[in-house]
């Protein structure tokens, strides 16, 4: 009986102390998110002058929450300046509807691209027996360790013979080619766990190679597919170093990001709208991630854990 | 076993996945906003202030001097022959000001048919050294530091301009200063196109009028005006040096207004190319005069601590409490940006040109500004360059108030009341130098002296600081 009580109080002891732990973790790492969150509705002066936190200890200062970044980032800034006889000129800045477009469009070719490629060649890597096979997959893998920033300027060299620069088919190839190595990494770790016997008994039913692809390979490896899905889309919807060289700043082809870089103006006089910005571009990837979580963790061990 | 080597090695793959993410974002990161921002050409013709509207039709030989009705800018320099001709242009200035630039070009543009795009970029000085290599760079490029643009020129990725502009007319279009400044390796390496000023001192106008205070006229004049501030139980300076990886780069900016107005100007050049050492007298002193105002608690609001903790952005606020946590504050003419939304320059904070320390130096003036290079050779991009040598050329953004032009021929006329003093300190200098530290290499100007800024509010020992600043120079 006793027994049985102390074993329900070292539970509970552990119970406490891991989602204490766990609580704590997850407090600090949400704080400065939602510092940034709150100061993304307060005037620069008063971001300057004192803390977000000033709405709880001074509850009368709620007020002053305004919707005027949000608004600056969404519809452009507006520049006032006076003319040389005195009166007022109004202009509208840049807004972020342009870029945004610009980033889907530069985003959704460069998740899909890869990830076909990479699919494709998983399968060949893992089924298909064909001479060098080992020899190029260590390659591949190799060129996991590869820095993208070193490929820069040759891969600009050459889209600069090629006329491509500043087009999205650049980025579009870019992106690609960066983000193969791991896509067809993951890819073969996950599709060469699938089943033999599937894989079997669809060769003696007569299937072709990319028949078994189109029919089973891909639904099978869905969670996996997924998973890397989300890596790549985050990872070109954040990107700023690749586009910034291979798409160029004009108007009509710069990313979000870009946009939001120069928002903060050219003396980083207006990085409070940065607080505003951040939450308007996290909101898509924010999308993605939760549709295609559940897929995530699955995605990542699947394959590796199973026998 | 193998397969919890292969969980680890995703793992793995995937750290170094994100990692590589992290990587780049430094390499990307916005350069500090250390010098002026690159700034709009305002050019001119000689007589100055009327509408740019003077289209006269008739294309003309390039090479044609100007002399047209006063007032009036003569466009029959430029030729037409290149209508439809496209000329790209890039540099750090962004958001406003990247529209202005394009605006300035707009007259420009109706009158010889070339189209002029600008595209700016905060990463600019990464990104062009990286597009010349991948030899894709604009055509034309807007360069806040001139150390960058030497750099390009010993790789030959910029154009000598003394290949088509003719000497007679930069001479006559620009201060023999500037023009020193353009000189790179016996190339003109590029045409200035705006100018800041960093020799300013602010404060706030109605209390420091209600306290009975004067705009000093000497250095010592100001030394008294602080300590009788502090007598007042005021508090005289702000002071601020955080700027992320640039930290530091205010306290470089005092020591070269103060180089200039302890030392002749020739001992400043000497001094940011490299002869004359930061452990000479000359040095030391300016960071002795400096001290007896940056490490004095009695005249630093906040003390030591608040000038290494408080962004150089933020700095001025104070200016602005009401009473004023302070009353004087050095910056450059850019720091207007960062001003509170109704703050106007002129009735609630109002600027002084940093006094004299030494009479024999007369009035010595810190600035710094933009460079435009050009790194395409097309006849076209020539046509551009030879327009921006015009103080006309940047007109639109005098007119915005947003930079000087530098050129002889650009009107006082030009500029909103409140930016006009900037153009007249600068007129009126008796010596023009600038940055030092964006002259410096990068392992010093954007190195070492900035930390040594840091170390010494630090309470650093002197001498070891500037020892170890020498000893960065390059060999």
């Amino acid at each position: 009986m006793g027994n049985a009580n102390s074993l329900r109080q070292q539970r509970l002891i552990s119970d406490i102390l891991v989602n204490g732990g766990l609580f704590l973790l997850c407090f600090i790492w949400t704080v400065p998110t939602f510092g940034v969150f709150v100061s993304s509705f307060r005037t620069r002066d008063d971001i300057s002058q004192t803390g977000w936190w000033t709405i709880f200890t001074n509850p009368a200062t709620i007020t002053t929450l305004n919707l005027e970044n949000y608004n600056n980032v969404l519809t452009g800034k507006e520049y006032v300046y006076k003319s040389p006889s005195g009166d007022e000129r109004r202009e509208k800045g840049p807004n972020l509807s342009q870029s945004f477009m610009n980033s889907l469009t530069v985003v959704i070719p460069a998740t899909v691209i890869p990830i076909l490629i990479a699919a494709f060649a998983a399968y060949g890597f893992a089924w298909m027996r064909f001479p060098g096979r080992k020899m190029f997959f260590v390659m591949v893998v190799a060129l996991l360790v590869v820095p993208l920033q070193i490929a820069l300027i040759p891969v600009l060299r050459d889209y600069t013979k090629l006329g491509l620069n500043g087009t999205f088919l650049a980025i579009w190839l870019a992106h690609t080619g960066f983000g193969l190595p791991l896509a067809t990494y993951l890819l073969f770790n996950y599709i060469s766990q699938l089943p033999r016997d599937i894989i079997e008994s669809a060769f003696i039913d007569g299937a072709s190679h990319f028949t078994i692809f189109i029919r089973l390979i891909l639904p099978l490896s869905t969670p996996a597919l997924a998973s890397f899905a989300i890596f790549q889309f985050l990872w070109v919807w954040n990107d700023l170093l690749v586009a910034l060289v291979f798409l160029g700043s004009k108007p009509d082809v710069s990313v979000l990001q870009q946009q939001l870089q120069n928002l903060v103006g050219t003396k980083g006089q207006d990085w409070h709208l940065l607080t505003a910005g951040a939450f308007i571009t996290m909101f898509v990837p924010l999308v993605v991630f939760f549709s295609l979580q559940r897929y995530f963790v699955r995605g990542l061990l699947a394959g590796s854990v199973k026998g | 076993m193998r397969t919890k080597i292969l969980v680890l090695l995703t793992v793995l793959m995937t750290m170094s996945f994100v990692l590589s993410a992290c990587a780049s974002a430094p390499t990307a990161a916005p350069k500090p906003t250390n010098t002026p921002v690159p700034a709009e050409p305002t050019a001119t013709t000689a007589a100055a202030a009327a509408e740019p509207t003077a289209t006269t039709a008739t294309a003309a030989e390039p090479t044609k001097e100007t002399k047209v009705e006063a007032g009036k800018f003569d466009w029959t320099v430029f030729s037409t022959e290149f209508k439809g001709k496209k000329v790209s242009a890039s540099g750090p200035a962004v958001d406003q000001q990247a529209m202005l630039i394009n605006k300035s070009f707009e007259e420009f543009e109706k009158y010889t048919g070339i189209e002029v795009d600008y595209e700016g970029t905060r990463d600019f000085e990464t990104l062009v050294l990286v597009q010349s290599e991948g030899k894709a760079a604009p055509d034309l490029g807007y360069f806040a530091q001139p150390g960058l643009l030497k750099n390009m020129v010993k790789k030959s990725f910029v154009v000598d301009l003394s290949t088509f502009l003719d000497k007679e007319h930069l001479k006559k279009q620009y201060k023999q200063s500037w023009l020193d400044l353009a000189m790179m390796d016996g190339k003109v390496a590029g045409v200035w196109h705006n100018a800041d000023v960093k020799s300013l001192v602010w404060y706030p106008v109605p209390e420091f009028e209600k306290a009975g205070y004067k705009v000093p006229q000497t250095w010592e004049e100001m030394i008294a005006l602080s300590d009788k501030m502090v007598k007042d139980g005021n508090t005289p300076w702000c002071i601020g040096i955080e700027s992320s990886g640039a930290t530091g780069w205010v306290g470089t900016d005092w020591i070269e207004d103060i180089m200039l107005r302890t030392t002749s100007p020739e001992n400043y050049d000497k001094w940011t190319n490299g002869q004359l050492k930061f452990e000479s007298p000359e040095v030391k002193n300016a960071f002795q005069v400096m001290s007896k105002i940056w490490l004095n608690p009695d005249y630093v609001y906040g003390g030591t601590t608040a000038i290494l903790t408080t962004p150089f952005g933020d700095s001025p606020t104070p200016l602005f409490d009401n009473p004023p946590k302070c009353f004087l504050h050095r910056q450059a003419s850019f720091i207007t940006n960062f001003f509170p939304k109704d703050a106007k320059v002129g009735t609630d904070v109002n600027y002084f040109y940093l006094p004299p320390i030494d009479a024999k130096y007369g009035k010595p003036v810190l600035g710094s500004g933009a460079l435009v290079a050009m790194m395409n050779d097309r006849p076209e991009v020539r046509e551009v360059m030879k327009w921006l040598t015009y103080g006309e050329s940047g007109r639109v953004e005098a007119e915005a108030g947003v930079q000087i032009a530098p050129q002889n021929d650009a009107s006082l006329d030009w500029y909103p009341p409140a930016q006009r003093g900037f153009a007249e300190i600068l007129m009126n200098a008796d010596t023009f130098r600038f940055d030092g530290s964006d002259l410096m290499p990068g392992a010093v100007g954007a190195g070492a002296f900035w930390t040594g800024m840091v170390d010494y509010v630090n309470g650093q020992g002197l001498d070891e600081i500037l020892k170890s600043i020498d000893a960065a120079w390059p060999k």
